[in-house]
């Protein structure tokens, strides 16, 4: 925990224009940033349909697992994943060595043209991500708020 | 690795539970998932074997207490215990920020146990993190069976460094001190996230220049 990176509601709005425009050039249904962690770092998109956070947990690890099989054929990694599905495919791009761009798509489009934009929309996203504030999240709350009293509650 | 969004009102923290092969760990998570509030609760995960053995690791989502305004969601994993695994075991605790090392009471587990922290403590290195720095508890499981080691030998063998942390005697089938174990590292962890709270800078948000998508021409580009 040593460097908490803090989304402000301007990187936010920033990096929801570059997913939306990526969306509406792709036609894809849903885009999220995750670090390879497995946290959600943004999303945009339909989001009734699935659980983003299990998504994105999911990813990280199909991302990661996939690198010792890109090694094995002289490869650093796997820049990009497609798993295809009958009528939902999820198509996955590395951004940087933190963050992977997770993409949803259905029949609307194709996996060509998510891939076409995803690239461009990538090394935007890594630009921004690189410049986020890195040197203290300025939340603070009271210590003893927390201390002593349940954070979860058992039924 | 937490992260804090202004937007959507929200702290990330990641919790993993790290121990021996059939140690309790999933089983801990089981426990949760079926007590918790289902509003504060995302689906149990898990990727496992056909002998219900993890493989990958099992992935709990939850929802925790509300901080001015801000909801704190902590997403709780397992690693697989089984030796052979320890390439998934670092990929499960890459941005990890809280541990509960969970170690099996029993007497013949003791080698297993002393194993897998020090297995713990080198994975964690690879990433550059000491287990000092780290928020962290000892879970003592499957206290209800017979053949369990008391408890000050097992202090003695896991906890036994220079900063001792906080330990529970756990049954984890029936419960005994699960949440108990969970809350105490979630408090250690928010804690630490309230010390590191100084003012950010207050730049104005990066100016995104877009790298252009290059021409795209329609008939070549079908998969």
């Amino acid at each position: 925990m040593n460097a908490i990176p803090c989304l402000t509601i301007e990187d936010v709005a920033t990096l929801d224009g570059v997913l939306a425009e990526f969306l509406k050039k792709a036609e894809a249904e849903l885009t999220v940033v995750i670090d390879r962690g497995g946290n959600v770092i943004s999303q945009f998109g339909d989001m009734t349909v699935m659980d983003v956070t299990i998504i994105a947990a999911l990813a990280a690890g199909s991302f990661a697992a996939t690198k010792e099989l890109a090694r094995r054929i002289g490869e650093v990694e796997f820049n990009a994943l497609y798993h295809q599905g009958n009528g939902n495919h999820i198509f996955m791009n590395s951004v940087d060595d933190d963050t992977i761009m997770i993409t949803v798509f259905g029949c609307r489009t194709t996996v060509g043209l998510v891939r076409f934009y995803s690239a461009s929309t990538a090394q935007n996203v890594g630009i921004l991500l690189k410049s986020l504030s890195r040197e203290g999240h300025g939340f603070s709350f009271n210590a003893s708020d927390v201390v002593g009293a349940s954070v979860f509650s058992e039924n | 690795m937490s992260i804090i969004n202004y937007a959507s009102r929200e702290i990330q923290f990641k919790i993993v539970y790290y121990g021996p092969a059939l140690c309790g760990k999933t089983t801990n998570l089981g426990y949760i998932h079926r007590r918790i509030n289902p509003q504060n609760r995302g689906d149990l995960v898990s990727l496992a074997t056909a002998a219900d053995r993890t493989l990958f690791f099992d992935f709990l989502p939850l929802n925790a207490v509300v901080i001015k305004g801000f909801v704190t969601k902590f997403q709780l994993y397992t690693v697989p215990g089984q030796v052979i695994y320890n390439a998934t075991r670092q990929l499960v605790l890459r941005s990890v920020d809280g541990v509960v090392f969970v170690a099996d009471s029993q007497w013949e587990k003791m080698e297993e146990n002393v194993e897998s922290f020090s297995n713990l403590e080198d994975n964690l290195a690879k990433q550059n993190i000491s287990l000092d720095e780290i928020p962290y508890v000892l879970q003592y499981n499957k206290r209800d069976l017979e053949n369990v080691a008391p408890l000050n030998y097992l202090e003695y063998v896991l906890n036994n460094r220079k900063k001792r942390v906080q330990s529970f005697e756990v049954v984890s089938s029936t419960g005994q001190n699960v949440f108990a174990s969970l809350n105490a590292v979630s408090q250690i962890l928010l804690h630490k996230f309230s010390q590191q709270s100084e003012a950010p800078k207050s730049s104005p948000a990066p100016v995104v220049v877009p790298v252009p998508a290059p021409a795209l021409q329609r008939e070549g580009n079908q998969v």
